[in-house]
């Protein structure tokens, strides 16, 4: 009984239920370095899926087509979107924005720079020729190799060489995993390397 | 130096690919372009894998004879013989297989291919009810619905769907392969099945099972099939049966998955009438797909000659043909054979054990170029030339379109239409001076 008393009078001491009900803390401020949800700029969008393809949060973004004929939009979920601001960063047409990182990009000579690596599993690869036949990039450079699997051309980006998957130019993937997709052996893999770089001052 | 070899035509499978680029170096082949593994391994391991010269069984060793020697043997042990079964004839060209045919004619024997053992369901019920088919062309210019049936392309025809039917770009559409449904229907997941729409696993022997329902299905008579068939949903059924239906054109190709399962022509002749139902709609046709490169050649040179497509028997001096009486499995099975003749094919890995039991038995005479499991059944072999590589000649795509094949190389050893012309020509001498 006694110790609940002091218990009491220790709790409702007046200075303590003051700082209690009346605390003042610093009001919530966005800090300089904090990156927003990006938002449209009105740079023309050239629809290279490029946000896309760096967004590392599933279904945060997404490049469509508006009602305008021919042009495209990026849409942002911010349900989904951690605000990392990579699509902000790698977007080569300035078409979003967020906080200050193109200013920020602009004054440390930041940038991204990525590339594709194609990996052949030479064990199970049957040289079916569907990942090479399939490739869009594959169908633009080559259309023989497109519309028989006949390869004459040496600027493709992979065709088969002695029975096997074989890659010529990976610099000319972008990313867009048909073939991986249309690999029926699950040989081919393809790999994305993205390398955050910085211009030397001179 | 390297030198390139263009259009060459591979001589593997069915598909009868003639866009391979061969690469030569000094004389060999160093690289293929275009070709799949099965058909790329063809070219790239034929150097210093084939027999230097025929091979002579002498107790137990084998003894290195002359090809005259060789061929002196041969037209002794044709020329005696009461029942020679002369088999094989899918490796090899159109040519040879004539004059096989008209060998089998003069020494009463029986001449059977490989069919017998792989689509010669398919031809009993083509010859049932008819062949609605077309060429490979067709299907990838037209084609917007493939089904594969029984059949694991992508592992036993592996540029089937890149260059003939699924990949390819057509002319009739603008995305490929986007605009094009691929149904695989199998008993087990093959890998064809991983890039397929539509996957209908199905029990082990239920194709007319789900060929019944599915016709069902296209006459409008779904109500009366159960809930499931053969392991198969019927709301998986209804719906292939309208993606078949919606389709512009169909094709449906069949392995011998579905020939050799219990039912065997009956299932074939099912799936022919169920591609008749589907064409009271759309546009729909149907092929085998055979498996060695000149198969369907054997069918098709035997049936000018003797009217029939394989198993034919001469021993009543006319041709005679009854499947399962006259095929090579059964004749040797039943121990008839006195004598074998077996071209450029493997029955020892593949027949019953019975049949290569008496197969060891007989003399039997084997023409292929390398050592292979029947080389440990046989009497003689006698090494030839590769027909596509040191050979040329004439051979069937599995759509029924004749390739003249490519010779590309020198070689020392004889074409196998010559060795067969010689033993042709001498048993002939034999009988007429008999």
């Amino acid at each position: 009984m006694r110790s609940i008393l002091s218990y009491i009078q220790h709790m409702a001491r007046p200075e303590w239920l003051k700082k209690f009900f009346f605390a003042k803390t610093a009001p919530l401020v966005t800090p300089p370095h904090f990156r927003d949800f990006p938002h449209l700029t009105d740079k023309e969008c050239t629809h290279c899926f490029q946000c896309m393809m760096i967004c590392p949060a599933p279904g945060a973004i997404e490049v469509i087509r508006t009602e305008k004929p021919g042009e495209w939009k990026p849409v942002i979920y911010p349900g989904h979107c951690i605000r990392c601001g990579l699509c902000v960063e790698i977007c080569p047409e300035l078409v979003l924005d967020a906080g200050r990182v193109h200013t920020k990009n602009a004054q440390d000579g930041t940038y991204m720079q990525f590339q594709f690596h194609i990996t052949v599993n030479p064990v199970t690869c049957m040289g079916c020729g569907s990942c090479t036949v399939a490739c869009p990039v594959n169908k633009e450079i080559d259309p023989q190799l497109a519309a028989k699997g006949t390869s004459t051309s040496d600027e493709v980006i992979m065709r088969v060489y002695k029975g096997i998957n074989t890659v010529f130019h990976e610099d000319k993937c972008t990313g867009c995993k048909t073939c991986e997709e249309q690999c029926p052996t699950r040989s081919i893999l393809v790999a994305r390397v993205l390398e955050p770089l910085q211009t030397v001052e001179e | 130096m390297e030198d390139k070899i263009r259009h060459v035509i591979c001589p593997y499978c069915g598909c009868l690919c003639d866009d391979i680029l061969i690469e030569m170096t000094g004389g060999e082949i160093s690289g293929v372009e275009n070709a799949c593994t099965l058909g790329a391994r063809k070219f790239l391991d034929d150097a210093g894998n084939r027999l230097k010269g025929p091979i002579m069984r002498k107790g137990d060793e084998w003894v290195d004879i002359s090809y005259e020697e060789a061929i002196d043997y041969a037209v002794k042990v044709l020329s005696e013989a009461d029942r020679p079964l002369l088999y094989g004839w899918s490796g090899c060209m159109t040519e040879t297989q004539a004059i096989g045919a008209h060998l089998a004619e003069l020494i009463g024997g029986i001449v059977d291919s490989t069919t017998s053992v792989c689509h010669g369901p398919s031809i009993l019920a083509i010859q049932e009810v008819g062949h609605p088919g077309c060429t490979l062309g067709q299907v990838k210019n037209r084609a917007d619905t493939i089904i594969y049936w029984g059949s694991n392309t992508i592992e036993a025809h592996p540029r089937h769907l890149s260059r003939y039917t699924n990949y390819a770009d057509a002319y009739f559409f603008h995305n490929a392969f986007r605009e094009r449904k691929v149904i695989v229907v199998d008993v087990r997941k093959t890998v064809t099945a991983e890039i397929a729409t539509e996957f209908v696993q199905i029990d082990q022997g239920g194709d007319y099972h789900v060929l019944s329902a599915l016709r069902a299905i296209i006459r409008e008579r779904g109500g009366v099939i159960p809930d499931m068939v053969a392991g198969v949903p019927k709301a998986q059924l209804i719906r292939v049966a309208e993606i078949c239906r919606q389709a512009k054109f169909g094709a449906l190709f069949f392995g011998v998955g579905i020939t050799m399962t219990g039912g065997k022509y009956k299932n074939i002749r099912n799936a022919i009438e169920f591609i008749s139902e589907l064409n009271r709609y759309t546009k729909w046709t149907i092929s085998p797909m055979r498996g060695h490169s000149n198969v369907y050649g054997s069918n098709e040179v035997f049936t000018w000659i003797s009217g029939y497509p394989f198993a034919v028997d001469y021993s009543r001096g006319i041709a005679f043909y009854n499947p399962g009486e006259t095929t090579a499995v059964d004749i040797l099975a039943r121990k008839e054979a006195d004598a074998a003749l077996i071209m450029s094919s493997d029955p020892g890995a593949h027949f019953p054990r019975v049949c290569s039991e008496h197969l060891a038995r007989i003399p039997t005479i084997l023409f292929d170029p390398y050592p292979s499991a029947t080389t440990h059944l046989c009497t003689l072999q006698i090494p030839t030339a590769v027909n596509g590589i040191d050979a040329a000649g004439t051979a069937y795509r599995m759509d029924g379109i004749p390739i003249m094949t490519r010779r590309f190389m020198e070689t020392v050893y004889p074409t196998d239409t010559k060795l067969m012309q010689e033993i042709y020509d001498r048993i002939r001498k034999v009988k007429e001076d008999a």
